[in-house]
């Protein structure tokens, strides 16, 4: 089992008000699974990954990952287990704009104080497997939605990690760009590479081993149509 | 990874082109000052440090007790071979008369060539106590008269060759002197400048008093030195000292204290007559820092308000596995490369502005001030200072922003830093300039007050030097001439101008045959009868004195002198005895005329006392008549070269040595209001860059208000609201402080103006209207935009 969680809360306080972000939610995924979170907007689906993530914190609940306790963790075990085991994928891509693609990918092996040979050798197998290569000196405000995902993707994968958490990753393609990435997906999946996505295409989702229906924070088996 | 921040930061730098270059701009203005400031500043520490045995070298002073004590940078001629032959504490002493210019003539090629140059009279030791390395010549040379030394500068200026020993000039047409000796170059940053060193005992032909052993009194143009042997304890000497006045001056009411100040202090003044006032180091040091201080602040303003755009990129950097440290690290090179480039741009602004600034300053700075080891270090603190400050507070508040805020764009001010830490920040730099302007408008005033004051005399009066060996007979007969023209009103034979003298000559006075001497000094003015016409000076009772060739027997004295001896009126002391001086004058007061400023705006009007003494004319004071000034010099140098024609035709008028009094206050005052300036035009950079910032937030929210039938102006007052107050609050701080300040600062003057409320109004409603203008400017192209424009953008 790669992670779990248990019992989760996670609520705001607004004018007095409790409301429930994430309200009594189970979780476990196994290595090697294919995740699809499906829900309407603001069901929560973002928030549970950020949640997997360790980008947010949660109110109650336990959270094991990898058999380690994640909610007794300090910030700093938290950072590092994000940092060396977690790739994020985002519908916005989120790349930086002032870095070249090549940098781009190359940011996340600086942060864990890759070497530099190493780092040159890492990034070129993924340029290369990509196929982007070509348009490793580029920025990314001179590249398609599709490719800026890609190399959202490669970005993603270039350290190496344990899961792959992907909000809505082709909210923001076409059909035959999300198409592709959901290729993509499948096959890192096939490899070997845990992923869990959010997303409310049935089309995307199908492409998940296993589907899951969010609605205000909680798991559903009824989808609302 | 350093090189991967630096690539970032140049790009991140680029892309946000107008606030980068506005950071650019306050960055370079404030490294620019800072430096030219640490060049002024280190330019007046470390004066004299050069000679040997500095710390055991002393000025002697003293503190002249009466009813005040005045501090004095000098001691009685007599002191210096008191010291050698009844002390055993020095090791050398010396004594250095300060003759300012005089004429020197040299006979060149067959003709006489004319120089103007100051020179000082110097004893042997002086050159002892002092290391001035001496080129050719020996120092001893100096025991005897009509010898010098001089520098190989001088040399060359005057003979045309460096070895110049043997050759001969004339001084003040009198004196032949012989070069003995050659010096090296003078060290800039000495007390002493004289380039030419005439043996003291030479100066007796001119000024026997100074030369002789007396302690009657004290003149400011003789300092005397003294290298103390190691171990001496200076204090114990000043006790040795204190036995002097009840010896040689048992009872003069004015009572000498004699102090031994070490010659590193001297240039740093203190009490006693220095270079610069320590505290004016400091204060420009301190508007220095503001000025830097100010540039910060715009930096840390522009970018917090800015990281809300940057929040994005960090929240991605953070989600990549970036740490606070790393976040914070990368900022810091950014701001670093930007303060770099500052640094940079700066230093040329102040190698560009050198000579402007060594204009005001009165220096002689070069290229090599600017990148000597002191300045280079200099350079690199303050680059890792600014660094600092205006990186670490935008980076710690990015490496705050939680990244799932961030990577949302749901960030609101509060996240970016705080409104209240801008709003705080933008008003420490309104309290700043304010602080400035009103600082600057006081001492404007101030200084203003002093020279164009009436003084109680007529400044615009021409003075004309006499020279010395003039009998009296044939100064009549010159005075007729120079005044025998139309455009001549009146001309008076005197020793100085009432006010502004080169040295005021106090002494000793004995009224109405009292037993005791008055507990005052009394300020001489000789003159003739026509010294109340030519100078304007009213008559309050009695009458003018007639003239005597040969003892003076009717005096005139000020209203101050009839208050201080206790008189009930002016008319009072009329007919009374007065003894000046010991013997030096006794007479019958015949007059008093109206008090007029003796001396600058920072002394008392003290009790003066004019008579007529033939011997002792130094300078003619005419009065021309209005409107025919060209005509009426022009009379006057037909007659004086061809009385003279040897001597330079020169003259001054009175106000321009009543400003030149306020010669450091003027420099100043100059710095101030340039340093202001530029503080101001940082501020303006700022506001302009918050202004701007706002104006984009705000695009969407205006086009909502025009669509709703907001007016232009509605929509200016959405931006100028926050301001004003910000101003208001600003002004409230500056005003009560400055007021404090700058009411201690005139404290200096015995003659000040008031600090009046307009000028703290002004000072504030100008920020005010900068900040209102630069408002106006960038906003109401926001408010007259297509509001559907803008909200399709968003
Ligand atoms: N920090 C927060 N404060 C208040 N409400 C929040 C916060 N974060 C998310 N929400 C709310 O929680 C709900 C779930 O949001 P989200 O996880 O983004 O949904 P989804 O990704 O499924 O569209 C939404 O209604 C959103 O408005
Ligand atoms: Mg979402």
């Amino acid at each position: 089992m790669l992670l779990k969680l248990e019992n989760i809360y996670k609520w705001v306080n607004q004018g007095g008000n409790r409301t429930f972000l994430l309200k009594h939610l189970d979780l476990e995924i196994d290595e090697g699974e294919f995740v699809s979170v499906m829900g309407p907007s603001g069901s929560g689906k973002s928030t549970l990954l950020n949640v997997i993530g360790l980008l947010d914190g949660f109110d109650e609940g336990d959270y094991y990952f990898q058999g380690e306790a994640v909610h007794q963790m300090r910030d700093k075990e938290r950072a590092r287990l994000q940092k060396e085991h977690i790739g994020f994928i985002f519908q916005a891509y989120h790349l930086i704009d002032e870095l070249t693609v090549y940098e781009n990918i190359e940011t996340p092996l600086l942060y864990q104080k890759v070497k530099s040979s190493e780092r040159k050798a890492l990034v070129g197998d993924i340029l290369d497997r990509f196929n982007i290569v070509g348009k490793k000196d580029l920025f990314p405000s001179q590249l398609s939605g599709g490719q800026q995902q890609l190399v959202g993707v490669a970005r993603a994968l270039i350290s190496r990690p344990k899961i792959l958490l992907a909000d809505e990753p082709t909210g923001n393609l076409n059909s035959r760009q999300s198409r592709e990435i959901m290729e993509l997906f499948k096959e890192l999946n096939r490899e070997g590479m845990t992923i869990v996505q959010a997303t409310h295409s049935e089309f995307n989702a199908s492409y998940g081993t296993r589907i899951l229906h969010l609605l205000d924070g909680s798991w559903t088996d009824t989808p609302e149509l | 990874m350093i090189r991967n921040y630096f690539i970032t930061a140049w790009r991140s730098l680029r892309k946000r082109r107008t606030t980068s270059l506005i950071n650019l701009l306050g960055l370079t203005i404030g490294f620019a000052c800072a430096v030219l400031i640490y060049l002024f500043v280190s330019h007046h520490l470390g004066f004299d440090d050069f000679h040997t045995d500095a710390d055991r070298i002393y000025r002697l002073n003293t503190d002249e007790e009466t009813d005040y004590i005045e501090y004095e940078g000098s001691v009685p001629p007599g002191m210096a071979n008191e010291i050698r032959n009844e002390f055993t504490f020095s090791e050398a002493v010396a004594r250095y008369a300060d003759w300012q210019e005089d004429v020197l003539a040299v006979e060149r090629d067959g003709a006489t060539q004319k120089y103007r140059e100051t020179l000082a009279f110097v004893e042997p030791e002086f050159l002892e106590i002092f290391n001035f390395p001496v080129r050719g010549g020996t120092p001893d040379a100096l025991e005897a008269p009509n010898l010098a030394f001089i520098t190989e500068e001088v040399a060359m200026r005057l003979f045309g060759r460096r070895d110049a020993i043997g050759e001969t000039f004339v001084l003040g047409n009198t004196e032949t002197i012989r070069v003995a000796g050659i010096l090296d170059p003078l060290p800039e940053k000495s007390l002493f400048d004289r380039e030419i060193l005439v043996s003291f005992p030479t100066l007796k032909v001119y000024s026997e008093w100074v030369t002789s052993d007396s302690f009657r009194g004290i003149t400011s143009m003789l300092q005397t030195f003294v290298r103390v042997r190691p171990g001496t304890d200076p204090a114990a000497v000043e006790a040795q000292l204190a036995a002097l006045p009840g010896k040689y001056r048992p009872d003069s009411k004015n009572i000498h204290h004699y102090r031994l100040q070490p010659l590193l202090d001297i240039h740093l003044g203190g009490l006693y007559p220095g270079g610069i006032q320590e505290r004016i180091l400091w204060i420009v040091s301190l508007i220095g820092f503001l000025v830097l201080l100010l540039a910060c602040i715009n930096f840390i303003n522009i970018t917090t308000a800015q990281s809300l755009n940057r929040s994005r990129e960090v929240g991605v950097r953070k989600v990549l596995g970036c740490g606070r440290h790393q976040l914070l690290r990368q900022f810091l090179s950014e701001v670093f490369l930007l303060s770099l480039f500052a640094l940079v741009a700066g230093l040329l602004t102040a190698w560009l502005a050198l000579p402007y600034f060594n204009d005001i300053t009165g220096l002689s700075l070069g290229f090599e001030s600017l990148v000597n080891p002191g300045s280079i270090l200099f350079m690199l603190g303050i680059l890792v200072l600014v660094t600092l400050l205006a990186g670490f507070y935008p980076g710690v508040v990015l490496g705050r922003i939680p990244p799932v805020l961030a990577l949302k764009r749901k960030l609101t001010q509060r996240d970016s830093g705080g409104l209240r830490t801008r709003q705080v920040l933008v008003t420490l730099q309104f309290t700043i300039s304010i602080g400035l302007i009103i600082a600057t408008l006081v001492v404007g005033r101030q200084l203003r007050y002093a020279v164009e004051s009436d003084l109680g005399y007529d400044t615009s009066v021409l003075m004309l030097p006499i020279p010395s060996d003039l009998e009296p007979r044939q100064l009549e007969s010159l005075k007729a001439r120079l005044s025998n023209h139309s455009a001549i009103s009146q001309v008076s034979s005197c020793f100085a101008s009432p006010g502004a003298p080169n040295n005021i000559w106090g002494t000793s006075v004995r009224y109405n045959s009292r037993p005791e001497v008055e507990e005052f000094a009394i300020d001489v003015k000789v003159a003739d009868r026509d010294y109340l016409g030519t100078f304007g000076l009213d008559l309050v009772a009695g009458r003018n004195f007639f003239e005597k060739r040969d003892t003076v027997d009717e005096v005139l004295v000020n209203r101050t002198f009839a208050r201080m001896v206790g008189a009930e009126s002016p008319e009072a002391v009329l007919g009374k005895e007065i003894a000046v001086g010991g013997k030096y004058v006794r007479g019958r007061i015949v007059g008093v005329v109206e008090d007029f400023h003796d001396s600058d705006f920072t002394s008392r009007i003290n009790p003066v006392f004019i008579a007529p003494e033939p011997g002792n004319y130094g300078e003619f004071a005419v009065k021309l008549q209005a409107g025919r000034l060209r005509e009426g010099i022009a009379h006057l140098e037909k007659t004086w070269t061809g009385a003279f024609p040897d001597l330079l035709f020169e003259y001054e008028f009175v106000d321009e040595r009543v400003a030149q009094q306020y010669a450091t206050e003027t420099q100043f005052l100059t710095l101030g209001k340039l340093f202001s300036l530029l503080a101001i035009g940082i501020g303006c950079l700022g506001i302009y860059g918050l202004v701007s910032f706002f104006v984009a937030q705000k695009t969407k929210e205006i086009g909502i208000r025009k669509v709703l039938g907001g007016s232009v102006t509605d929509i200016l007052a959405l931006f100028t609201r926050e301001f004003i107050g910000l101003v208001v609050v600003a002004g409230a701080i500056a005003i009560p402080l400055t007021a404090f300040l700058m009411e201690s600062w005139l404290q200096n003057y015995q003659y000040r103006t008031p600090l009046e409320w307009w000028v703290f109004a002004l000072a504030t409603a100008a920020v005010l209207l900068i900040t209102l203008a630069i408002i106006v400017l960038k906003g109401s192209k926001a408010a007259w935009s297509n509001p559907v424009k803008s909200l399709r953008t968003e």
